[in-house]
């Protein structure tokens, strides 16, 4: 159980860009993360990964205060971000620094299969293309088997093709595991298809404005008339919260913990 | 049968690369074509009684010169000095710029209070040390080790700083995020991002090295390629001067290959360098 209890984030230039977000989420539960620019939505997964410290409130894993990166809790960027030193095999293992050679090596080339980049495994990483190397850093991040795994609108700067490949890459991935799954998206599609639950946020100062539970069954019929609801119902709450007079208390459509 | 013959991309690409090669050894090839041609010219100038040649010796003379240096020993004597104080002088270097380099680069409280000054002695000519490194200490070697080591000292400290400083925040919060501890942090991340700087910097600190080598050997040396200079000089030998010429070249030149050579394969990561080398 992942618990945000109040977060939020104050810069030292005084910009708040985070207030008292607060959310229960259950282990293998998935959560979509939508909002516009500057609602905060990159500062909630780093404080969520321990890259910064929330200045108010705290964030706690299995009872764990989490201040720090913690092994249980991975991330994939925006960007690649794949050390141009190692190959992509070395890249992939780099979090498997603890394990010994040949278990570290019977995941790599387990994660390069499931990532269809078997045959990759010596390159380095300028010799990928964007996508090839988002999908080396999924699997980075997916290697150590994280309990929580956090996704920063990693795909937003590739094509569509790629972004969908990579998107089914990322769910196939996930479903071995299956652990907590929470993403920063500004692709109401892609909200719609994978969350359980949509967390709509509001600009300056960045927080909470409506959660959004999707109960559609799986796998998610984008056409279907019950999908096309829930995406109008997002829109529409996107609208919303950008309407600054409208108080986010009285829009809570569903408040839960998921359980 | 049908099946063996091979694929059209392969009858391309042998029958492409005889001119490439061709293209690879001319091209290289085309930058000799003055030097030498100057050379064959002043070589036929002299000899046909157009010159003398006393002052500007023909390129036969020179090498005469290099012979006789060699035969005798001398040569080697000259260069072994020259060499063990460059090679002293750019360890030294070396060794201070690269430490301080690192506590700059990675401690800010270390580069408020250090960096400041480095800044203000780095602008002094190293060649101005020269009267206070004599008096200080003494004309043979150790004043000439000093000067040469001050010399390689900045182009190091500046690059390895500059390098450490300019990591990238988004790769080493991915060393943060797989939590790498201080020396793991180093060893994993910041050594290998600030290694290409770091190349390129103790290329320049050497050739830094090899130029304040000259000046050392300026300030009385009894033996050094320097030494073959002044004495040319005083003697009135510019073939001895120019053969000394060339061998700083040569040596310059073969030293700073010998650092690449070594950096390559830390390095192969790399665009360029990976196109040097032709591939894994």
């Amino acid at each position: 159980m992942l618990v945000l209890d109040q977060v939020g984030k104050t810069y030292p230039n005084g910009v708040r860009a985070l207030e008292n977000f607060s959310a229960r989420i259950a282990l293998g539960e998935i959560i979509a993360i939508i909002g516009g620019s500057g609602c905060g939505k990159s500062t909630l997964l780093r404080a969520i990964c321990g890259l910064d410290r929330a200045t108010t409130g705290s964030v706690t894993l299995d009872y764990n205060a989490i201040t720090a990166p913690h092994e249980k809790i991975g991330i994939i960027f925006q960007e690649p971000r794949l050390l141009p030193w190692l190959s992509v095999a070395d890249n992939i293992g780099f979090g498997l620094g603890g394990l010994p050679a040949s278990e570290r090596e019977q995941r790599v080339s387990r994660a390069l299969a499931r990532v269809g980049l078997a045959d990759k495994a010596h390159a380095w990483p300028r010799e990928l293309s964007g996508g090839q190397a988002q999908r080396v850093a999924i699997a980075r991040a997916l290697v150590p088997s994280p309990e929580v795994l956090l996704r920063d609108e990693p795909f937003s700067a590739l094509d569509a093709f790629t972004r969908a490949d990579l998107q089914d890459h990322l769910l196939d991935l996930w479903a071995d595991t299956k652990p907590t799954l929470v993403l920063v998206t500004h692709d109401v599609d892609e909200a719609v298809v994978l969350a359980d639950r949509i967390m709509v946020m509001r600009p300056r100062p960045g927080r909470l404005f409506e959660e959004i539970r999707v109960d559609l069954t799986r796998p998610r019929d984008r056409s279907s008339s019950a999908f096309e609801d829930v995406k109008h119902q997002v829109l529409a709450s996107l609208d919303r919260s950008l309407n600054r007079a409208v108080r986010p208390a009285d829009n809570l459509l569903t408040v839960g913990d998921g359980i | 049968m049908t099946l063996d013959t091979p694929a059209p991309s392969d009858l391309a690409d042998t029958a492409g690369s005889p001119p490439a090669r061709f293209g690879r050894l001319v091209r290289p090839a085309l930058g000799l074509l003055l030097p030498i041609g100057l050379a064959l010219v002043w070589e036929f100038a002299v000899r046909f009684g157009y010159s003398n040649g006393r002052l500007v010796p023909p390129p036969s003379r020179i090498w005469q010169t290099l012979v006789e240096l060699a035969a005798s020993g001398e040569l080697a004597r000259h260069m072994l000095a020259t060499l063990s104080r460059v090679g002293v002088g750019f360890g030294l270097g070396v060794l201070a710029g690269t430490v301080l380099g690192a506590i700059c680069g990675y401690w800010p409280l270390a580069r408020r209070l250090l960096d400041p000054t480095m800044q203000a002695l780095r602008a002094i000519p190293s060649i101005a040390w020269v009267p206070l490194f004599i008096l200080w200490l003494g004309i043979f070697e150790t004043s000439k080790v000093a000067l040469i080591a001050v010399g390689v000292f900045f182009p190091i400290y500046l690059g390895v700083t500059g390098a450490i400083l300019d990591v990238d925040r988004k790769i080493v919060e991915v060393g943060r995020i797989f939590r790498l501890s201080g020396f793991a942090m180093i060893r994993r991340i910041l050594l290998p991002a600030v290694l290409p700087s770091y190349v390129i910097a103790l290329r320049s600190g050497l050739g830094l090295g090899w130029m304040f080598v000259v000046a050392a050997e300026f300030m009385g040396a009894s033996e050094g390629l320097g030494y073959l200079l002044t004495d040319g000089q005083q003697l009135g030998k510019p073939a001895q001067i120019l053969a000394a010429i060339i061998v700083f070249a040569i040596l310059g030149k073969i030293t700073d290959w010998l650092i690449q050579l070594i950096a390559l394969p830390f390095l192969r990561w790399q665009d360029s360098f990976s196109t040097q080398a032709g591939g894994a």
